[in-house]
């Protein structure tokens, strides 16, 4: 029996793995969602900023980070818009622009009275990898051709009259999958610039990531779809994040009653062996 | 978007994730057709978007229209890239990447050293005592001591017998915790992937739930 154990079909796991998810968001029990000191400090930082303020977001991800970091983006907006922050949003990620779009979607629904290009513009993504930064520090209008994703002239957008440089920034905020990311805001924009910096990274990032939290370089960090969903917690809007988290937490269940078992089938059948 | 545009797309958007999916229990033509499928229309977006965002600004824009020659320089240094798939003038190719290559290091060493090596060396002087809070007096100790036992386990020029050998076992001890969040953390991250598609298809396509992604 432990032989079988120990070398159960990896099949057999995934079909389990589809089987637990899809019942999980089928029929959530809804487990507490406590959230962690990490995004408790996020959103206490960005509650304590002046209203009106006006706070770049970095799309540095692809369609891979949606489900991570749109509900974490979307919570930020959400809780900026109440407060009357300008959102400038660009990236060095080829989708940038694409991802920006997806995250203030719930916009028009929400909030009505906010218009592109008076409360939010979306210059979308400008290439050059990490060399846009220090562009965007000189003059954002010239390093992002002066156009935004909509193909707007972007000398025509109320917003961007305040918005001159990156330097105009009181807060940035970036969600990133990796590279370019968090290194390069550190590097040219936040470091020499001394802005304050908060990223949302997807889970797999966060280890790399804790030594800059550790050393002050960003101020918060909100970590994966768990942070994510902490985060729609404390802005009291449920989203996608909060209703994955009882489908996670079973997964990662299941992922770890197959790691025990497998164990023990191994010891089992190594002692037999031997 | 016109309403059966949005939904042609969310059925494409699940006939392929599923496609994609069946890789987990099998390699077949479906799966090969999704993922070839991914990859050519994600390089015709990235030309699309290179075009737009680069190549008219910059060529179209700033050099024929409005007469800046100095682009011309960049453009030139990057042409030569592509003369090594011309086997004579191959050797071209070698000027823009040491030209490239340069930039980089001078870039790397004049940018990196303050925020990657003197701000994280320094983020590791922390008070052992006397912060006033066991559990932050705790996380020091363990971050210094950690932080300086993974050090001492990659001397490789002394033999890891009697003090350095205990003070690397611990070294090693730290890392292997560190590989083990790491390890955690993929997988809540490839969970999270499957979630946001599981999602996908049964709020946006099948909506069996009331969350859209």
């Amino acid at each position: 029996m432990w032989e079988k154990i120990a070398n159960v079909d990896r099949r057999v796991i995934y079909a389990l793995m589809i089987l637990v998810i899809a019942l999980a968001l089928l029929n959530p029990i809804g487990m507490a969602i406590v959230p962690s000191q990490a995004t408790i400090d996020a959103y206490n930082y960005i509650e304590a900023m002046p209203n009106g303020s006006i706070v770049w977001l970095g799309m540095e991800f692809s369609s891979g980070g949606v489900t991570e970091l749109i509900p974490a983006a979307q919570a930020i907006i959400r809780q900026g818009f109440k407060k009357d922050f300008k959102f400038v949003c660009a990236g060095m990620w080829q989708q940038a622009g694409d991802m920006a779009e997806m995250a203030f979607s719930i916009v028009e629904k929400e909030f009505p009275d906010k218009q592109y290009g008076v409360d939010w513009v979306n210059i979308g993504y400008k290439p050059g990898g990490e060399v846009l930064l220090p562009a965007l520090i000189n003059d954002v209008n010239e390093a992002a051709k002066g156009i935004d994703h909509r193909q707007n002239q972007l000398s025509s957008l109320p917003l961007m009259s305040q918005f001159k440089t990156i330097k105009d920034a009181d807060l940035i905020i970036i969600f990133c999958t990796g590279t370019p990311g968090e290194q390069q805001y550190i590097k040219h924009v936040t470091g020499p610039l001394n802005i304050p910096l908060i990223e949302s990274a997807i889970s797999v990032s966060v280890p790399g990531i804790m030594p800059f939290v550790q050393s002050g370089q960003i101020k918060a960090l909100i970590a994966g779809m768990k942070g994510a969903a902490e985060y729609e917690a404390l802005v009291g809007v449920p989203g996608p994040a909060m209703a994955g988290m009882d489908a996670q937490s079973f997964s990662h269940g299941l992922i770890l009653l197959f790691m025990i078992l497998g164990n023990i089938g191994y010891y089992a059948t190594r002692n037999k062996k031997g | 978007m016109p309403e059966t545009l949005v939904n042609v797309g969310t059925h494409l958007q699940a006939i392929f994730t599923i496609l994609l999916i069946t890789v987990i229990f099998k390699d077949n033509p479906a799966y090969r057709f999704a993922e070839h499928t991914f990859v050519g229309l994600f390089a015709g977006y990235t030309v699309a978007l290179s075009y737009f965002n680069y190549v008219r600004p910059n060529v179209k824009d700033q050099l024929i229209g409005k007469g800046e020659l100095h682009w011309i320089v960049p453009i030139v240094v990057g042409l030569l890239m592509y003369t090594r798939y011309i086997k004579p003038i191959a050797w071209l190719s070698r000027y823009s990447l040491c030209f490239t290559l340069g930039i980089g290091t001078g870039y790397v060493l004049s940018k990196d050293m303050k925020p990657f090596f003197v701000d994280q060396v320094r983020a590791t002087f922390l008070p052992l005592w006397g912060t006033g809070d066991w559990w932050k007096t705790t996380s020091n100790w363990i971050y210094v001591v950690g932080t300086v036992t993974a050090l001492v386990y990659f001397l490789f020029t002394l033999q890891k017998k009697g003090v350095q050998g205990s003070v690397s076992k611990i070294g090693r001890i730290t890392m292997m915790v560190a590989f083990g969040a790491a390890f955690g953390n993929t997988v809540m991250a490839r969970v999270s992937l499957f979630l946001g598609r599981m999602q996908f298809l049964l709020g946006n396509w099948l909506k069996l739930i009331s969350i859209r992604v």
